[in-house]
């Protein structure tokens, strides 16, 4: 049968394959024709792994010829962010650093997908080492968003983002630090999900800061998000951040949240620099909550102010020790100077972009040892406070529900500082420094930009199927997560 | 106080990132606005206040097996690496070129 690939979801994909109707090889037919006719205006993809998707596809269709049961994601054209290794691509990060990489192992969320049956179509495009809102400091290319090609998809993880609503990915993996898998997911109008810290092994992601990183996947519906942390939620004795936790995200998912309390973040709503579409977007969305039944209560995060602060003490501190191991030795750029140092020095100069160096420059900056005492060591303080908030919040309801990115996607070039640009993650940063999950759920069009906006519910540490429950719900009031429409012109 | 451009130039100099003489002041400027951000934290009342160094709480040590499980092969290990020799990675000069 000819497949409408544009309405499906990743999981009507994988029923469409275990029930016969459609191949494996197919499927991935139908994702390579949109990626050939529209990853040209997108440019999601850094890579494409033909071989590997048609490999796995004919490993699905003889599976089900021979009569097995097939994995939950059979079939399902899938592609992950490129600071994910999988063996037989290259792993770049988006940087000239490592341009040519090839990966020598694959990282466990990978895997998880794959031996769940996903098709690896290829790897996406990212701001260089994930320090970015745009995707603008990509050092290869620039990735448009599906809903206006004029626009950033948002950042860092705006190749994932933007490959699922151009309809090219039906699921991607990102990563998120400081809300670069919320934020991209909100500008491109998909369902993007940070787990808790722990839920996902990160083995194998390139690290940025290892206690605020957490993988997570985008899709078009909570139902897909929750098929993939399925399979993506375990113990991985690789990663000793990873933890049991729960993982059964499917069995509640249909439940509803009647008699559910849920916690609205006034202050954050009301906040300045929140647009007043985005503002008119989340309190529709908050009315919908209740007529589903829910119990609204407002709650106060009196630490929230500092969490910018404390994020941008913390993000480059850790991002300084881990792109230490960048050293022009074992991997990675080189090029020759006199000695080792000027070596070191010179390649790391001409291998990482600028904000990646600034990023490092601040980390360096701020381990010294009279600013560690200044800003370091306290802001690991401020961490407990951030924290305390929310344990506190969560005593008096199950979800907080707070916007996720404080405008629609914003034009190309349109912000130029650095510092400016940071603001865009005003809202998610907070959930990395305490950990607990967060998603960034569409809410429709924006009264006047007519662009994809979002809002964001979080979750207690671990409560993350309780969360997509709510997510579920209130994705049901809006209209199904289409195909972005001007991707699509002149097809 | 303000970071000055020599005082950019001693942190890139930590850091190893080489940093040209004509970006020094924009660097300058980058850091001296982004500790107005950072300064922020100041205002709280943290004197009492523990630190949380991780999100996951009551962490254990863990501990397995003494068995020998599957590791990288010398050809992954080398195989992207900018020059080698044999089953060595091959470092430039540490002290050439400093007289």
């Amino acid at each position: 049968m000819s497949i409408d690939f544009d309405a499906l979801s990743a999981m009507d994909a994988a029923h469409l394959v275990k029930a016969g109707e459609v191949s494996a090889r197919e499927m991935a037919d139908a994702a390579f024709s949109n990626i050939e006719k529209r990853d040209g205006k997108v440019k999601a993809f850094l890579e494409l792994s033909h071989d590997l998707a048609y490999e796995a596809a004919d490993k699905i269709d003889q599976a089900r010829s021979a009569g097995e049961e097939l994995p939950l994601l059979a079939g399902v054209p899938v592609a992950f962010k490129d600071n994910m290794n999988l063996v037989g691509t290259h792993t770049t990060c988006a940087s000239k650093m490592l341009e040519g990489y090839e990966s020598t192992y694959t990282a466990s969320c990978v895997e998880n997908i794959l031996n769940a049956g996903g098709l690896p179509l290829g790897k996406l495009n990212l701001d260089e080492f994930a320090f970015g809102s745009s995707t603008e400091t990509s050092a290869f290319q620039t990735t448009h968003n599906p809903h206006d090609l004029e626009r950033v998809p948002g950042g860092s993880s705006g190749g994932s983002a933007a490959s699922v609503a151009a309809g090219e990915a039906l699921l991607t993996l990102g990563s998120d630090t400081g809300g670069s898998i919320r934020q991209p997911a909100a500008f491109c109008g998909v369902v993007g999900f940070k787990p808790t810290y722990g839920m996902v092994s990160r083995y194998g992601v390139v690290a940025f800061a290892s206690s605020l990183d957490q993988v997570g996947p985008f899709a078009k519906t909570v139902d897909d998000v929750a098929h993939a942390m399925q399979v993506l939620a375990r113990k991985d004795p690789k990663d000793v951040t990873s933890q049991p936790g729960e993982n059964d995200f499917l069995s509640h998912l249909h439940d509803g949240i009647e008699g559910k309390t849920i916690g609205i973040v006034r202050s954050m709503i009301e906040a300045k620099g929140v647009t007043d579409e985005v503002r008119y977007a989340l309190n529709e969305a908050i009315q919908h909550l209740e007529d589903l039944g829910a119990n609204l209560v407002d709650v106060e995060l009196p630490h929230a102010e500092s969490a910018m602060s404390a994020y941008y003490i913390i993000g480059p501190s850790e991002a300084f020790s881990n792109l230490s191991r960048f050293d022009a030795v074992r991997y990675g750029k080189r090029v020759m100077a006199a000695n080792l140092n000027d070596t070191t020095a010179l390649s790391r100069y001409e291998g990482f972009g600028p904000e990646v160096r600034r990023r490092i420059l601040l980390g360096s900056y701020i381990l010294s040892s009279e600013k560690y005492q200044e800003l370091y060591y306290p802001a690991q303080k401020i961490r407990t406070l951030i924290t305390k908030d929310y344990t506190e919040a969560f005593k008096t309801c199950d979800t907080l529900f707070m916007p996720c990115a404080p405008r629609a996607a914003f034009k190309f070039g349109e912000i130029s500082d650095p510092t400016e640009m940071y603001l865009s993650d005003m809202f998610t940063v907070s959930i990395n420094i305490a950990g607990n999950g967060g998603i960034s759920v569409p809410l429709g069009m924006g009264k006047d930009t007519g662009l994809p906006l979002a809002g964001q519910l979080v979750c207690p540490a671990f409560k993350d199927a309780e969360l997509l429950r709510v997510a579920h719900a209130l994705e049901g009031c809006y209209e199904k997560v289409s195909v972005a429409q001007a991707v699509q012109e002149g097809e | 106080m303000a970071l000055s451009p020599q005082d950019v130039r001693a942190i890139a100099d930590y850091a190893r990132i080489a940093v040209k003489d004509e970006e020094l002041e924009e660097l300058a400027d980058y850091f001296n606005s982004m500790m107005d951000t950072l300064n922020l934290i100041k205002k709280y009342d943290i004197e009492d206040v523990e630190p949380t160094f991780h999100p996951i709480g009551g962490l254990v040590n863990v501990m397995r097996e003494d068995e020998q499980g599957d590791s990288f092969t010398i050809e992954q290990t080398l195989k992207n690496a900018p020059e080698f020799e044999d089953r060595l990675f091959k470092v430039p000069t540490i002290l050439g070129g400093d007289e």
